[in-house]
């Protein structure tokens, strides 16, 4: 228990890593191989962990802080099914985000120590058993999100930058103060910021209803804010649209999980009658991400926004998935969560090399590209076929076990019935998704995207500036991280059974399961 | 090792569909290993059906325990070799192989082909699994898969816009129907407990008490199920609901039926199957006539036991089947393109089984899924065969006088086109037949469309053939077409003969040959836990056809062929000007009008209060409050040290004098 | 005459009513800050006047502490200064006055 855990150098190497690159190591280089790094222990990890008991494994448990007035905060790590298969979404996410980087980027070596950052709070976020530093690393992770879109961000970058920062924050303090006053509630003595010791008292002592039902919605909003649900999600389209696509991989694909996550192992166990009390109204506002979000995807112009609120869209299975509170529900979320989070990264990582790639974002002005690039081609649809919930691919084998998790949920007014806005939400999905495939890669190839020599002799006049050839991706190392990441989710997607081995136990140990 | 070879049949086109999508070969070698995939899979298919090969064990994909509320998630990969799986496999797979030989030759100019036979592999990975499946959402799981090849298919040609779209229909109208089957499959867990489809056990005195056929008597009441289905459900309520209900019992079946609906190209989501013909034409004949598209049919038969537990939805069934034959034979009418009026006879035929199924009659449905996905297949591949020999020609008013230039190909699709239109003595005579009277012996109305669906298809066919191959030549492309190379001709022999001996094989025996083949599996359906004989209860066994039955539905052939023959003979442009017919009823411009731009109009809409009410008004409103506040208060902040060092003093000095004299 | 409480704490109260006005009055950041120190060095008297007569060393130990704070205080504050009359080459608050929005 009080030995150092191999999890706390899941924590370390990226923070050797930015130390490297502060004192001048080359930091593409450096980055890549802490996140490899990572990556390979999470995988053995995940291997080596105990599955049958479904308990907390490599806990290390220190005490950090004993200030008068406060429980003590202790440095309290460990990882469990629930956890274990974020923190490999993490590390792969992570790889995959810095591999896809350029190499010449400004400011690289600020840029790389941000990617690190970000990655190290989401990963001390979901190691953490300490409700402090649960709260405090994601907290964390937000900083360099801001840098990030701020410094390197697209078009309308300022802007964004801080409408999501702020927006983030305000989500951040609202969970602040619902996590404060949950503490608080309870007696001096049984006082504490850990997670389990917090659990297993509140299982022998339950608060009472009336606080509960005042201190779920603000850990409701709170996460709501976080993870884009409706109708707290106007940040995060615009936010992913200006944010560098390594930085959308990062924060779309893990950081907003976080929330979900926060769901499953605080909000709804600890404060388990608030939440039903709270449940008509969790349910009515993700038929908003279902239908609203996914009716708005279909309107978008653009490849980055339209990404951006599929992925809000998509979020509403996460939360059906939790909002069942049975097994199959939640074991389905949290497989939903690590497909999720492979098909948001390559869905936004390519949406950045197309973009950048064809210099255009706009359907309208685009076609025909699969021309020029058949592996772009081939990636992107994987990508969309994933997030589509195509079966082969670990979207679909999450989204099944939500869906029978929410129709065999007793959940108020008609249980099954948000079962079939979820199925309905996979027809949106497909609808929007093939949409874009077809307006970008299928259909005619405007004459701009034709090598420079193919332009000028249709032009006619070779003294013509022509708009530089469309390339595709050609080595194997600009391909390399999305195939990994298609990989992954092919593999969950053929035998979830693996992840789910893991997932299952831990899940079936939640309490107040129905 | 026995039990291993099975999932080879799996395996194999898993293997060349990955290997030749990820470019390892050059496209003679893609082609190399596509074949030998499909080749590969008709062997085990021969070795299964002749008993040799055992299924394998399955493979636990999702297994999550249930609760009291629920019932656990056991889903497994597995493969079910019953005699339906069989006959189907041995369809697909034989099928499957002709079109792979057929489209060597057809495909061989085409610079894509190392793609296209990818697709095909896709196909055939996913569409034996759906034959195999051994529960429901491993049904599912493939289910999308062809779907997914079907899309890669019709969109093979991606630069050709009305192809893309084309694609992106078929998808999106499979993804909207999967949607109900997704919800029947959900539904049938949440009543029995399991995903499971081998066998559908339904105890004894449940089947009883089940819709008995060929006349519906009974529904069957929650008590009575509960009563009778023993440990595997008990009656649940969800929210009030109970979940014994009739109208979940037909909430489960129509779901299943929507499965069906998307894959069978049922209406009214036949929309989809015409504009897949932008697909090249072997896959056409493949997916879009004789295999994929039947797939629907030979789900409904795999479960046709639940079908039968409401009796709202077998009749559903049965007219949106009926409805399909004659809606899909009238449009044929009247249209131009040799694919085209293919797939609106595919959409009749498949209407055809489909009512089978709602009437009873899922050995007849088989029946004639299995001859159809013969002389379909012909078809098809015969007219790909003409495109090819006319240089991507589709129209049949630029053909004419072929018969005489590429006479293999005329005589295999007239002996096609003969099978089609149930003329005796070939195979589609006695599979439509079959169905026929199992619809007389449900409901004569049934009958009567089926019969009027029979001449239609014989009207238009003639025409096609008429119009397409005889008469002089209408084109430049048809002065001078070529035979197509063999390795493209002898596929079309063998399904030629395939299509006129399939119906006749065992026709004057009472235990062999196709049609008993499928009777004894449909009548096997029930006889597993069932202690009184069976006698055909819940099976349509037709009267032996006789007389009028018999004679109507042959003169109705006859007579629709005659008046076409003479109707078109010779003809220039078509005589007949039926415009509802030729826009296929209006229905695409429907769809477009109605729902295509509402739920865009709708998106518009949503998108507008997004960003102005609820990010402008309300979102930035809130910041531009903060902002208006921090305009207010920066009028204190003079920029003078002096002013604030003033302010902070009274501040102190006020502080002091509340806290000290203020009482 | 005995010197009372009282007489500390009138010198020490006008000490710091002329070091508040310079504060308040003054243009120049020199003087301020000087008349800043002026203020600490009347609360520092008051410590010790109240120590003495109190008869208990608290007040003294504290004016040590605040004597210490406040030379660290006195040199960044001066190094502040003469970093700002290098870049503006003045010390009259009136023109410093970039941070208003």
């Amino acid at each position: 228990m009080n030995s150092f855990s191999p999890l706390i150098a899941l924590l370390l190497i990226p923070l050797g890593a930015i130390l490297f690159i502060i004192a001048k190591a080359p930091a593409r280089m450096t980055a890549l191989v802490a996140s490899g790094l990572n990556l390979a222990i999470s995988l053995l990890l995940l291997l080596d962990y105990p599955a049958a008991q479904g308990s907390y494994a490599w806990e290390m448990n220190f005490p950090w802080v004993n200030l008068q007035g406060l429980p003590p905060i202790r440095l309290h790590f460990g990882v469990d099914g629930i956890s274990l298969p974020l923190v490999f979404l993490t590390a792969i996410v992570t790889a995959a985000a810095i591999a896809i980087s350029p190499g010449n980027i400004r400011r690289s070596s600020e840029y790389y120590c941000y990617l690190l950052l970000m990655s190290l709070g989401a990963m001390g976020a979901f190691i953490s058993l300490d409700i402090f530093f649960f709260y405090i690393f994601h907290e964390f992770a937000l900083i360099p999100t801001f840098l990030l879109i701020g410094i390197w961000g697209a078009q309308n970058r300022q802007f964004a930058s801080f409408q999501v920062t702020i927006y983030l924050m305000a989500g951040s303090l609202i969970l602040l103060a619902g996590l404060v006053a949950l503490i608080m509630t309870l007696p001096p003595e049984a006082r504490t910021f850990d997670m389990i010791a917090l659990q297993s008292y509140l299982n022998d002592h339950p608060i009472a209803v009336a606080t509960q039902n005042l201190i779920f919605p603000l850990l409701l909003v709170g996460f709501g804010i976080l993870v884009g649900l409706f109708p707290f999600h106007s940040w995060a389209p615009p936010g992913y649209a200006s944010a560098p696509p390594a930085a959308a991989m990062l924060h779309a694909g893990i950081l907003k999980k976080f929330a979900i996550y926060g769901m499953i192992r605080i909000a709804i166990p600890m404060v388990h009658d608030g939440f039903e009390a709270w449940l008509p109204v969790l349910l009515a506002l993700l038929v908003g991400n279902f239908l609203y979000a996914g009716l708005i995807t279909l309107a978008q112009k653009e490849l980055p926004t339209m990404i951006g609120f599929s992925s809000i869209m998509h979020m509403g299975y996460l939360f059906l998935g939790v909002a069942c509170w049975n097994t199959i529900g939640v074991s389905g979320a949290v497989v939903l969560m690590v497909a999720h989070g492979l098909s948001a990264a390559l869905l936004f990582g390519l949406s950045g090399e197309i973009t950048q790639r064809a210099g255009e974002n706009r359907f309208a002005e685009m076609g025909g590209l699969a021309e020029r690039a058949p592996t772009l081609a081939v990636l992107f649809s994987f990508a969309s076929m994933a997030a589509m919930g195509v079966p082969g691919l670990a979207n679909f084998a999450g989204e099944v076990m939500v869906f029978f998790g929410s129709y065999a949920a007793i959940l108020p007014v008609l249980g099954p019935g948000y079962a079939i806005i979820a199925i309905y939400g996979t027809v949106l999905t497909a609808i929007f998704q093939l949409r874009a495939i077809k307006s970008i890669f299928y259909g005619l190839m405007p004459a701009r995207y034709e090598p420079r020599a193919a332009v000028a002799a249709t032009a006619g006049s070779e003294g013509t500036p022509a708009a530089p050839g469309m390339t595709d991706t050609s080595a194997l190392a600009e391909h390399a991280p999305y195939v990994l990441l298609i990989l992954a989710s092919l593999v969950i997607g053929f035998m979830p059974f693996l992840l789910l081995h893991i997932v299952e136990p831990s899940v079936s140990l939640l309490p107040h399961l129905k | 090792m026995d039990q291993y070879i099975a999932w080879f049949l799996l395996l194999a086109p898993l293997a060349a569909s990955v290997t030749i999508l990820l470019r390892l070969y050059s496209p003679n070698g893609a082609i190399f290993a596509s074949v030998g995939s499909a080749s590969l899979c008709f062997l085990i298919a021969l070795g299964i059906a002749w008993g040799g090969i055992v299924a394998p064990t399955p493979w636990m994909w999702i297994s999550l325990p249930g609760s009291n509320e629920s019932p656990g998630l056991e889903i497994e990969i597995g493969m079910i070799f019953d005699a339906l799986s069989k006959g189907m496999l041995l369809i697909v797979t034989g099928v499957g192989l002709l079109v792979h030989i057929f489209s060597i030759g057809y495909m061989a100019q085409d610079p894509g082909r190392a793609r296209f036979f990818g697709g095909l592999s896709i196909f055939m990975f996913s569409m034996t699994g759906i034959v195999v499946s051994t529960n429901l959402i491993e049904m599912f799981f493939f289910w999308e898969g062809v779907g997914l090849s079907s899309y890669l298919l019709i969109g093979f040609w991606f630069t050709k816009e009305s192809a893309a779209a084309a694609a992106n229909k078929a998808f999106v109208c499979n993804r909207l129907a999967d949607f109900g089957f997704m919800i029947g499959i959900l539904t049938y867990w949440i009543l029995m407990g399991t995903v499971s489809v081998k066998p559908i056990d339904l105890s004894n005195s449940y089947h009883q008490n089940a819709v008995s056929l060929p006349r519906v008597v009974s529904i069957l009441t929650p008590e009575e199920i509960a009563a009778h289905t023993g440990t595997a459900i008990s009656v649940r309520h969800i929210g009030g609901v109970n979940l014994t209900s009739p109208l979940l019992l037909t909430i489960m079946v129509l779901g299943l039926f929507g499965g069906c609906v998307g894959k069978s190209a049922m209406f009214p989501f036949h929309v989809w199957l015409p504009d897949a013909m932008e697909g090249p034409t072997p896959v056409s004949a493949l997916i879009h006539a004789a295999t994929m598209v039947a797939a629907g049919v030979y789900m409904l038969c795999r479960v046709y036991p639940l079908l039968l537990l409401s009796t709202f939805g077998l009749e559903f069934i049965a007219c949106i089947g009926c409805f399909t034959a004659i809606f899909a034979a009238l449009i044929a009418v009247q249209q131009n393109d040799i694919k085209r009026i293919l797939a609106y006879s595919t959409l009749s035929q498949l209407g055809y089984m489909v009512m089978a199924v709602g009437c009873g009659g899922p050995d007849a449905a088989m029946f004639h899924l299995t001859t159809h996905a013969f002389f379909k297949a012909l078809l098809f591949l015969a007219a790909g065969s003409v495109i090819h020999a006319l240089h991507e020609e589709q129209d049949i008013w630029k053909m004419g006088g072929l018969d005489k230039k590429i006479p293999l190909t005329y005589w295999t699709f007239l002996l096609g086109m003969l099978a089609l239109i149930g003329c005796p003595p070939f195979s589609g005579f006695f599979s439509k037949d079959y169905i026929l009277a199992d619809a007389h012996a449900f409901h004569p109305a049934f009958y009567w469309v089926g019969v009027a669906t029979a001449f239609l298809t014989a009207f238009y066919m003639t025409r096609l053939v008429v119009v397409a191959f005889l008469g002089s030549a209408r084109s430049k492309a048809a002065e001078h077409p070529h035979e197509s190379p063999l390795v493209m001709t002898i596929p079309l022999i063998i399904l030629a003969v395939l299509s006129v001996g399939s119906g006749l094989w065992g026709f004057w025996s009472s235990d062999s040959g196709m049609k008993n083949f499928y009777h004894n599996w449909a009548i096997n359906l029930f006889s597993d836990t069932d202690p009184i004989p069976n006698n055909g209860h819940f099976i349509t066994v037709p009267e032996i056809n006789t007389g009028i039955e018999l004679g109507i539905p042959f003169a109705a052939v006859f007579f629709g062929a005659l008046l076409s023959y003479y109707l078109y003979l010779d003809r220039t442009t078509d005589p007949l000007h039926i415009r509802l017919l030729a826009r296929k009823f209006y229905v695409d411009e429907l769809y477009q009008r109605r729902l295509v731009r509402g739920q865009q109009l709708l998106a518009g809409l949503l998108n507008w209060i997004d960003a102005w009410i609820l990010d402008g008004l309300i979102l930035r409103g809130g910041a531009y409050i903060s902002v208006g506040f921090g305009e207010v208060f920066r009028l204190f902040q003079t920029g003078s040290l002096q002013t604030y060092a003033f302010i902070f003093t009274l501040g102190g000095v006020l502080l002091i004098y509340f806290t000290l004299f203020a009482h | 005459m005995e010197i009372t409480l009282n007489h500390y704490l009138a010198v020490a109260a006008t000490l710091f009513v002329i070091g508040l006005m310079g504060v308040m009055m003054r243009r120049n950041l020199i003087i301020i800050y000087m008349s800043l120190e002026m203020m600490l060095q009347a609360a520092n008297l008051t410590l010790v006047a109240f120590s003495r007569f109190n008869g208990h060393l608290d007040g003294q130990v504290f004016v040590f502490f605040v004597i210490t704070v406040a030379a660290a205080e006195v040199a960044v504050g001066l190094a502040l200064i003469v970093a700002l009359f290098r870049l503006r080459q003045t010390t009259q608050v009136d023109n410093l006055t970039t941070l208003k929005f």
